[in-house]
Parts: structure tokens; C-alpha cells; sequence
């Protein structure tokens, strides 16, 4: 029997320290992840498969978390409907499983509201937001039934141009209001104010108009709030609008609408608690909001309350595959890997900072690392800052959580964009959305034939 | 001349209610039998009219009087008197007394039996006065020398004994104890109810068959005279106060076999006086069974006696299904899909005094809580929202005891953290095991249903955190429990209008959109027009005027028929149809229950009367079916939500192959735009 020869170890570069533990709680050694598969299926099958970089979503999970959020509102409030947010992920599949699940579109957009009529939901399952309606816009989905939030005075005007043209006085709307939760920033760039009395005119000027019937309220109080009471701020002031409306104009409010902004379980750049901790679970925001709710409803009298949760459904079922093509050493000595995902794919990498997960063992001990994406740019950095051991060329490492926000508002520039994969329950992979090649990005280029070379 | 139309229809009705039927039809022809021996029928219209003019002069309302029920033992009374004397001054006066003093007792002894029995009075005021008559003319010398009424030779059939008996003793109910007369009276019956002709016929038979053997003469006692107490016997018991089924037969039968000895008693004791039994064994049979099934809540007594056995057993298997639970109905307690962990006479706690009442938990998969279990935290049901089931004045709180660690529980304070309500209908209802602080509702307080009360926890003999309801018979804390059902909740996307879901079924409360509030919030005099369409072709218009009942019902008159209709929290339903207009049956048919919320995927089912979708002789055959084993023909309605306003489904019943598709769409205001049964359709007119 012969010994086993230990294998090699590229040579690492750390500060020594003694005396108190680091505060960050990550050692060279232990906080470690490795992850060689995601559902079941093996990372180096995906990449085969599907190529590098890659994003990964994970349909089990999606159900899963779409289901427990569910779950914490219905099981405290009685008509609950949540919508999906397409901003958040609008990739066709992602939204059909959210329709699967019972959730109805929310829109900011013509080209999103395009995109879930084509997908086959219907206009009154639609809520349309946005500061941005266009005439042609609001017609078409005045015409269709879909729910269309109100953000500023001029929109009523378009709105009663619609109603004209169409000869109708029963066009539903709702308003969009920004109020005083108690966090900061305040949203008040969207929609009427409550505490200043602009709602109140902007509901009287819809009233008076006789066009429009008013029958919702919508606001939105930020994002990544880590706050559960200001929904409990929210719901409340709502409720006392609402009933504030019905007492002064007779008008009954059929449905509210507390927008999103749930946190996912991301860490925050500069925040000190890893998410589990840091983060309050969903049921507390659930909760909070009910409470406000039962505090200011009068007993029995359940308006739809509807739900814009975008980021917290689909955060976590996100993976970016990526591979590491160089290593470097930098002046300062830290290490530099370049990896072939950057912030080209990862908009989100602004204020997130990503669990890294290695697809194999790596032997040795962590040093302070730099990650930087493909992009001749000083910005594309995915991570500052981050402990890892000597990667060789052609590791992959596993990003997340990536799931919102990414795929949409991931840019071309300079590279193509890669395919999107989603493990489905039954444990195969399917491609759902194909890696981009130079005809994606030649298909609307138009070449004037006297510029045309040779 | 309508109203005198419907003094000639009272005084018709006098005659069918003793066959125990309520059409004037029927009793006109039965009237007219009753002439063929002039004397009888004459003294008859006599004590009638003699009863229904005394109850005018004391100013009883044509609404009771109506119905024939107060007139009809006068009736009986007048034909006796007609049959032993001739009609003359002094036997005319006579008949017009006894009428008038069985009128009295008619009404003395309903409103006695009514209040103290809750029996009905059959013809006891008849036998009793009629005895009383026949014993008094003993006296009346000059009656006799004067009146005493011969009768003549009536036409006689060769017929075999045993068909003469039948008939014979069937004519003799309206003494006209003749074949010819018999047969006339069956063939009315026959008309009016194949199953009371049925049960007249195993009556006779069996009543006859058992003194016959008794006896030991056959033929004598076949041709007996009295044997029509077993027929009434039979169409009481067996069509009229039980609803028509084999079981009911069973009983019907042995209460003929006990009126056999009845019967031959009452003819020895009573033939010393010389009086006849008339109907005594009946009336003291009938109503010793009705009295007795009633006492021990027979399932087949029936509530509600309607124009024919088929029609009462019609509705009887329709309601059955239709209207299950109870009064005491509760709003499940909370939001969303739980599950019942619990229900009565469970297996773990619900016992004894305390078993009607219900825990609920919430389960994922089989499993209660995520993760491993261990802390509260885990558990889904804790810290929900629990809902006020009911309206209230909170009578007690405790709101301090702290929630247990999971599989422990706390012996000393069963009940927990509590809420007790007085609902002020004459029970309380109690909910246990809140989360320690959290009852947000104080003693003396007023609460609507679905307020919140608090959070679910698990303080008290509580091992995980779950609900605990219960309806109780007294404000004290463990008092005796007594039985309540759920009205208005989702089992498996399935609406349940008012039922006990079983343990491990998955329940969700819902709540009635207030504008499906209004759509169905029908007023008095609204009319709706709609288009009657057979395919594509105008059958004709019908319209619908919006009417209220004497007793508070509401319903739609269509001019033919009468569709009634009512609410409760959570539905809009039809649930009796009277007359005859197959239009109002399409609706009735079309939806019997309309749940007053929308839920894309929300089904629900319903047994709708046979009568609704089968017609004529066919209706009749299913009837008759039915009157044997109450499952054949049943129509099963199976609807959901196509879109909002939307209704589509199926009607399908055991007699027809293919099942009825429906339609039905609602309008954006109030009503209904359109009902479609198979071919058949409504379709609203819009006023302009």
C-alpha cells in the first residue's frame, strides 16, 4: 500500500492576525460553500449543456416560495391576489409559472403589457402602473379591462381623452399614492400625495370628471424595506383613505393595493448580519400588514388587497453559473480572478454581495480576492472583496441569489447575452432562453447600401 | 266573481283534504259523486256552508279559511247526519248546528294539537261530534218519525268480493259506501297520486287480510264497511305525514295490522250505544304513530306536507341535500385553507358533554409545522388571525396564560387563552387556545362576524398551536356543548352553503362580494321581461314580477308559478317551486344556488327537485320510481365560475344518458341576464 501524495497547493498570500477573532466571521478556512449541483442536476452537465456564463432557475424553488408567501397573507386576510411583478423577471416561462400559481400580471409598461396579453392573460388580470402610459397605451387597456393605477394629474387628463374616444364613463381606475410609512427614503416621486391632501384632490377631480369610477388604491412604499411596520403604517392609512373616500364622495373602493418591496434574503453591501438574520421572514411583513388592515377595516368588510411582490418571490431561485478564465495578482497583492460574467449580467452586484460557491473542493486557504467580470471597464466588479483559495483557470463559481432584477435589466454591451436554463421540478433542465449570436444583435441594424463594404 | 271563484275553491277543498289531497279539481269531482245520493250530498253542502258562514261572522280570515282545513270534518259531519236522516226542517237545522259545533272543535283542537302535539287534528272533531249527533238523535223522537232517511237501492256490480270491499268501503269516507261510488273516488285518486292509490290499495288489502284471518271468514270481512280506516290509515302514514318511501311503508303497514284490533274493539264497545267507529281507529292509530315517530325525530316525518305525496317526497329528497347543518351556523374562524384536526366526537378530546366542537390546524403535506417541529415558530397555524364565527357580545376574556412549548400542555387551564361570545340567539360560542397577549376584544364589547379576535397560539391542553371552537349551552366556561354546523366555506374549491366538513378536509371561509350583494338584492314589484327560446325559436315572454308571500317569503311570479327564493350571508337560492310554468322550473334548474362570491376555479353542486327538468307523464314515472328507492332520477348540478358573471355546468340525473348542459349570466346590475338549460332559454329584455 502505497501513501496518497497530497496534492498540490498553489502558494497563497494572507495578513497574519492574532489575538480577537475577525468580525466579519469569515476564516481563511471554514466559511466555505461548495455547490455541485442545483436540483439535482450536476454543474459541469449544465455547463456542458448550456454553456458559460448561465443562468440557472429553479422552478421548485419558485412554486415553493410563491406558495409560502401566499400561504403567510391568505392565511391572515381573506381575498389576497398577488401580482407578478414582470419588471422583476419577465422572461415568458418565469411569468407562466406565476400565472400557474394563481398570480395575476403587474405591468409598468406597454411593452410588458404587450408581453402578458401575448402570453395569453387577460386585460382584467392586469394591473397597469407606471409613470409612463401612453395614450395609445391607456386605450388599448382601457378597451381590455386591466386595472390602470393613476400616477399624476395629466394621466386623468389622457384617461378622460380615452373615455371619450371610446364613449365610455365607466372606466376603472385606481390611484397611486406615495404616503409617510415611517422609513426612509420617502417614494414621493409616484403618484398623489396623501398626507399634503393631493389624493384626496386628485380622487374629487376624478369624481368630478364623471368618467372614470375610482375603485382602487395603490401604493408603494419602497424597496427592500427592512422594516415590517411601515406595512403596518401603509395598510392603515390606506384603510382610513379609503373609508375617507366612501364618507365624502359615496365612492366604495373595491380593492387596495400595497405594492411590493418585501427584502429577498441578499446581503446588502455594508449591512453586518447575514440575511438569515438580518432579514425579517415574510410572515412578519404578512403579519404587519394584516394587523394595519384589522386595525382600521370596520369588521367583516374584506377589500381585495392585492400584492406586487416581486424581488422576495424570485430572488433565491436564481444561480449564475460563471467560470473563472484568468487569475492575477494585483499590486496591492490582493488576487484578481476574471470570471466571464460581469455587470453586464448582474445589475443587482451594485448593492448586493453574493454567496460564492465553488463547484468542487478547492484545496488551501482563502486569500483576499477580487472578482472581476469580462468588461474593458474599471467598473465591472462582481465582488471587492471576498476570501477565496487559489481557483485555477476553468473553476466555476455559483452566484447567488441572482433571480430578480437581472435577467431584465441585464445589458449586450460588448459580449452575448447567455442562454437561461430552468431545472424544472421533474429534475431535467430546459432552456428558456436561447444564448444570443450576432443575428440578435444584427437583426434590427439596417445597413444603407452606400455604406456597404466591398 | 273572483271571489266567489275562490269560495267555490274552499268549499272544493273541503272534500279533497279528506283524501288528503289539496286540488279543487279533485274536490269538485268529488262533490259531484257525493250527489249521486242526493240527501248525503245536499246535507254535506249544508254543514259546510253552515261552518264557513259562522266562521265569517266571527270574522276569521279567508286566508285560513282558505285551505278547507277548518271545514272539512263539517263536511263529514253534514254527510253522516244526511246519511241517517232525510233532509226537512228539523234534520237541516240539526246539520246546521253539528257544522257549526265541528267547526268550533276544528279549531279548538288544531291550535291544542298544534301547540302541545304538533299533530294535526285529521278527523277527530268529526268522529267526536258525529258520535255525539248519532247519540243525541236517540232522544230526538220527532227526527226519526219524521226523517229517518231510506235508502235506496244503489246499482250494483257483479263484482268479486274482494274487489266490491276495495271499492265499497273507499266510497264509504264520503258515505257513499257504494261500487260505483268507490270507483269514481278512485279513479280521482288514482288522477291525483298513483302513490296514494298505491297505499289506499296495500291498506285495504292488508287491513282486510289480517281481520279476514283473525275471523276467519274472508268474504265478510272484506266486505266490511269500515275497512276504510285502513286506507286512510295507509295514505296518512305511509304518503302524507311520512314522506313516501319503503320504511314508511313498513310503518304504515303495522299501523293497519294495530287498527285491525283497533277497529274490532271499538265495533263491539260502541255498537252498545249504536254508533258507528266512523274513522276513531284512524285518527286514534295515526295519531299515536305521528305522535310517537315525532317524539323520537324519525328522519322520514315529514316537514312540510305538500299538494301530493310526489311533490312532498320531491322536495324532501331535494332539500335533504340541499339544506344540510343546522341553525346554529358558524363562520369558520379564520382566513384561508386550514384543516380540520378535530370535529365532533373526536377522537382525542371531543367527548361527552364536550363533543360538538371543532380544532382546526393548518397542514402542509401531512405536516403542521416546518422544520423539525420544535419551536412554536414552526408550527403554521401559530399567530394567524382567529375571526369572530358569529356576531356577539364578548362575555368573557382571558388573554394572560403562556403559550406551551410544543407536545406539552397546560391540565390546570383547559380552555387557555378565550373568547366567549353570547350570540343572543340562545347560545354561546367559545374559542380556545390564543396566543399569549394577543385578544385584541374586551368583555362587554360588540363583534361582528369575521373581526378579529386575536392570534392562534397554544395556551391550555393544547399540544400544538391550533383553534378550538365550540358552541355551548350556558355562559359558564365548560359548559355542556351543543351541536352547530359551518355555513359559507370552500371544501376543495367546492362551495358548501351550510355542513360539518369531516376531520382531514382542507376548508376555507369565504366572504360575499358586496357587489354580488346587490346584484341579488331583489325588490318588491321589480318585474324582469324574459324572452322564452326553444333553440333559436320564441317560444314566448315571461315576466317576472317580484312578490312576497304571507308568511315573508319572496318570490317570482311568472303569473303560473311561484319560484321562491332567499338569501343568507353567503348565497342566493331558489327552494320551492309551486304551479306549474316550466319556465320558472328552467330556472330553478338553471341555478338552485348562486354563492354570492367569485373565485375563478370555485365549483359547487346542488340537488335540484326532479321536477325542474322532467316533465308530463315522465315527471310522473320518476315520481313513482322515486316513491320506492329515493336515489333513482336524482339530479346532480355541478356549476363553476366560466368568468366573472359567468356560470356554466352540467345537469345529469340517473333516468338520462346525457348530462344538461347549463348557462347562466349574470347581469352587471341586478338579476340575471340569461338561464340556458340544454335547448331551453331565458334571455332578459332590457327595459328602455
Amino acid at each position: 500500500m502505497t501513501e496518497d501524495k497530497k496534492p498540490y497547493v498553489k502558494p497563497t498570500i494572507i495578513k497574519l492576525q492574532s489575538g480577537l477573532m475577525n468580525k466579519f466571521g469569515a476564516s481563511p478556512y471554514y466559511a466555505r460553500k461548495v455547490r455541485t449541483d442545483i436540483d439535482g442536476i450536476s454543474i459541469d452537465k449544465l455547463v456542458e449543456q448550456f454553456g458559460s456564463p448561465l443562468f440557472v432557475f429553479s422552478e421548485r424553488q419558485i412554486r415553493n416560495t410563491v406558495r409560502e408567501a401566499k400561504e403567510a397573507f391568505t392565511s391572515r386576510y381573506p381575498n389576497v391576489t398577488f401580482g407578478w411583478s414582470y419588471k422583476t423577471n419577465y422572461l415568458d416561462a418565469i411569468n407562466a409559472i406565476f400565472h400557474q400559481e394563481g398570480s395575476i400580471a403587474e405591468v409598468v409598461s406597454e411593452m410588458e403589457y404587450d408581453k402578458a396579453r401575448r402570453l395569453g392573460i387577460q386585460g382584467k388580470d392586469i394591473i397597469f402602473n407606471g409613470p409612463h402610459k401612453s395614450l395609445q397605451a391607456l386605450k388599448k387597456a382601457a378597451e381590455e379591462g386591466a386595472k390602470i393605477h393613476i400616477d399624476h394629474f395629466d394621466e386623468i387628463d389622457d384617461l378622460e381623452k380615452v373615455a371619450d374616444e371610446l364613449g365610455r364613463d365607466d372606466i376603472q381606475v385606481a390611484i397611486r399614492l406615495n404616503l409617510d410609512a415611517g422609513i426612509y427614503p420617502l417614494w414621493s416621486r409616484f403618484g398623489f400625495n396623501l398626507e399634503s391632501g393631493q389624493a384626496m384632490d386628485a380622487v374629487r377631480r376624478i369624481h368630478m370628471g364623471g368618467k372614470l369610477k375610482l375603485i382602487g388604491l395603490h401604493c408603494h412604499i419602497g424597496t427592500f424595506i427592512l422594516e415590517p411596520d411601515a406595512y403596518k403604517t401603509e395598510t392603515e392609512k390606506l384603510v382610513g383613505f379609503a373609508y375617507q373616500i366612501e364618507e365624502a364622495l359615496g365612492i366604495i373602493i373595491e380593492y387596495l393595493d400595497i405594492g411590493g418591496g418585501f427584502p429577498s434574503k441578499n446581503k446588502l453591501k455594508g449591512t453586518y448580519l447575514p440575511p438569515d438574520v438580518g432579514v425579517p421572514p415574510l410572515d412578519t411583513y404578512a403579519e404587519k400588514a394584516t394587523e394595519g388592515l384589522y386595525n382600521a377595516l370596520k369588521p367583516g368588510d374584506f377589500p381585495q388587497l392585492y400584492l406586487e411582490t416581486g424581488r422576495a418571490l424570485i430572488e433565491e431561485a436564481g444561480y449564475l453559473i460563471t467560470t473563472v478564465v484568468a487569475s492575477k495578482r494585483l499590486p496591492d497583492g490582493r488576487k484578481s480572478y476574471v470570471l466571464d460574467a460581469g455587470v453586464n449580467l448582474l445589475f443587482t452586484a451594485t448593492w448586493y454581495k453574493y454567496t460564492i460557491e465553488t463547484d468542487r473542493e478547492v484545496q488551501g486557504i482563502g486569500e483576499p480576492a477580487l472578482l472581476n467580470g469580462p468588461l474593458c471597464m474599471n467598473i465591472d466588479v462582481v465582488d471587492e472583496g471576498t476570501l477565496l483559495p487559489p481557483l485555477k483557470r476553468g473553476t466555476r463559481l455559483i452566484l447567488s441569489p441572482v433571480g430578480a432584477y437581472n435577467v431584465t435589466q441585464w445589458m449586450q454591451f460588448i459580449e452575448y447575452r447567455p442562454a437561461v436554463v430552468l431545472v424544472a421540478e421533474t429534475g431535467e433542465a430546459e432552456l428558456i432562453r436561447e444564448q444570443e449570436d450576432l443575428s440578435d444583435i444584427l437583426r434590427r441594424e439596417r445597413l444603407p447600401e452606400r455604406l456597404r463594404l466591398a | 266573481m273572483k271571489r266567489l271563484g275562490q269560495h267555490f275553491k274552499t268549499f272544493f277543498h273541503s272534500y279533497s283534504e279528506i283524501f288528503f289531497l289539496q286540488s279543487p279539481v279533485a274536490g269538485a269531482f268529488l262533490f259531484l259523486v257525493t250527489l249521486t245520493n242526493p240527501n248525503v250530498g245536499i246535507a254535506g253542502i249544508v254543514s259546510v256552508l253552515a261552518a264557513y258562514l259562522f266562521a265569517r261572522l266571527i270574522g276569521m280570515s279567508e286566508t285560513f279559511l282558505s285551505s278547507g282545513f277548518f271545514t272539512y270534518n263539517a263536511l263529514l259531519v253534514g254527510l253522516s247526519i244526511g246519511y241517517l236522516f232525510a233532509l226537512g226542517p228539523l234534520s237541516l237545522f240539526f246539520i246546521v248546528i253539528a257544522g257549526i259545533f265541528t267547526f268550533m272543535l276544528s279549531v279548538m283542537l288544531n291550535s291544542i294539537f298544534f301547540y302541545y302535539l304538533k299533530l294535526p287534528i285529521l278527523s277527530l272533531p268529526f268522529v267526536i261530534v258525529s258520535s255525539i249527533a248519532y247519540l243525541a238523535a236517540y232522544r230526538y223522537s220527532n227526527l226519526y218519525v219524521t226523517g229517518l232517511y231510506a235508502h235506496g237501492e244503489t246499482l250494483s256490480l257483479d263484482l268479486p268480493f274482494w274487489l266490491e270491499g276495495f271499492f265499497v268501503s273507499l266510497g264509504a269516507i264520503l258515505f257513499s259506501p257504494n261500487v260505483l261510488a268507490g270507483m269514481l273516488f278512485a279513479v280521482v285518486i288514482l288522477l291525483a297520486s298513483r302513490i296514494l292509490f298505491l297505499l289506499a290499495v296495500f291498506g285495504f288489502y292488508l287491513g282486510a287480510t289480517i281481520t279476514g284471518l283473525m275471523e276467519g271468514a274472508m268474504v265478510s270481512a272484506f266486505l266490511q264497511i269500515y275497512n276504510f280506516n285502513f286506507i286512510l290509515i295507509a295514505i296518512a302514514i305511509g304518503g302524507v305525514y311520512l314522506v313516501p318511501s319503503p320504511k314508511s311503508y313498513l310503518i304504515a303497514g303495522i299501523a293497519v295490522a294495530v287498527a285491525t284490533m283497533l277497529l274490532d274493539a271499538i265495533h263491539i264497545f260502541w255498537a252498545n250505544y249504536g254508533i258507528p267507529a266512523f274513522t276513531l281507529p284512524f285518527n286514534v292509530v295515526t295519531l299515536t304513530f305521528l305522535y310517537v315517530l315525532g317524539l323520537v325525530g324519525f328522519p322520514l316525518v315529514a316537514l312540510a306536507v305538500r299538494h301530493t305525496p310526489e311533490e312532498t317526497l320531491d322536495e324532501y329528497i331535494s332539500n335533504i341535500h340541499r339544506f344540510r347543518g343546522s341553525f346554529r351556523k358558524l363562520t369558520l374562524p379564520f382566513s384561508g385553507y386550514w384543516t380540520v384536526w378535530q370535529g365532533f366526537n373526536g377522537t382525542w378530546t371531543h367527548q361527552g358533554s364536550w363533543q360538538y366542537a371543532y380544532d382546526f390546524v393548518i397542514d402542509k403535506e401531512g405536516k403542521t409545522y416546518r422544520s423539525e417541529g420544535t419551536r412554536l415558530e414552526d408550527y403554521y397555524a401559530f399567530r394567524k388571525p382567529v375571526l369572530s364565527p358569529c356576531k356577539g357580545r364578548i362575555i368573557k376574556v382571558i388573554s394572560n396564560l403562556p403559550d406551551n412549548q410544543p407536545g406539552v400542555v397546560d391540565k390546570t387551564n383547559n380552555w387557555g387563552n378565550l373568547v366567549l361570545i353570547d350570540t343572543t340567539l340562545g347560545y354561546f360560542v367559545e374559542l380556545s387556545h390564543f396566543a399569549q397577549n394577543t385578544i385584541r376584544v374586551k368583555e362587554g364589547e360588540w363583534v361582528e362576524t369575521c373581526a378579529n379576535l386575536g392570534l392562534c397560539g397554544n395556551s391550555g391542553y393544547s399540544p400544538q398551536p391550533h383553534i378550538h371552537v365550540q358552541v355551548q349551552a350556558t355562559a359558564q366556561l365548560g359548559a355542556v356543548t351543543l351541536p352547530f354546523s359551518f355555513h359559507g366555506y370552500l371544501e376543495a374549491e367546492c362551495f358548501v352553503a351550510n355542513d360539518l366538513p369531516q376531520e382531514k378536509s382542507r376548508v376555507q371561509p369565504i366572504c360575499a362580494t358586496r357587489t354580488m350583494d346587490f346584484q341579488t338584492a331583489f325588490i318588491l314589484e321589480q318585474q324582469f321581461t324574459f324572452k322564452a327560446l326553444q333553440g333559436n325559436q320564441l317560444v314566448k315572454t315571461v315576466t317576472l314580477s317580484v312578490r312576497m308571500a304571507i308568511g315573508g317569503e319572496t318570490y317570482f311570479d311568472s303569473g303560473k308559478g311561484k319560484l321562491f327564493f332567499a338569501k343568507d350571508e353567503h348565497s342566493f337560492y331558489f327552494y320551492r317551486l309551486e304551479g306549474n310554468d316550466p319556465w320558472l322550473s328552467l330556472i330553478f334548474a338553471a341555478l338552485p344556488r348562486l354563492p354570492l362570491v367569485y373565485r375563478q376555479g370555485m365549483t359547487w353542486e346542488d340537488v335540484p327537485p326532479v321536477s325542474t327538468i322532467s316533465f308530463g307523464w315522465q315527471r310522473q314515472l320518476y315520481h313513482l320510481a322515486r316513491a320506492f328507492y329515493h336515489r333513482i332520477g336524482q339530479v346532480h348540478y355541478k356549476a363553476h365560475w366560466k368568468a366573472e358573471g359567468l356560470i356554466a355546468g352540467t345537469l345529469q340525473s340517473g333516468f338520462r344518458h346525457q348530462d344538461l348542459p347549463l348557462e347562466v349570466v349574470l347581469h352587471s346590475s341586478l338579476g340575471f341576464s340569461q338561464f340556458r338549460v340544454g335547448e331551453r332559454c331565458l334571455e332578459r329584455q332590457e327595459e328602455k
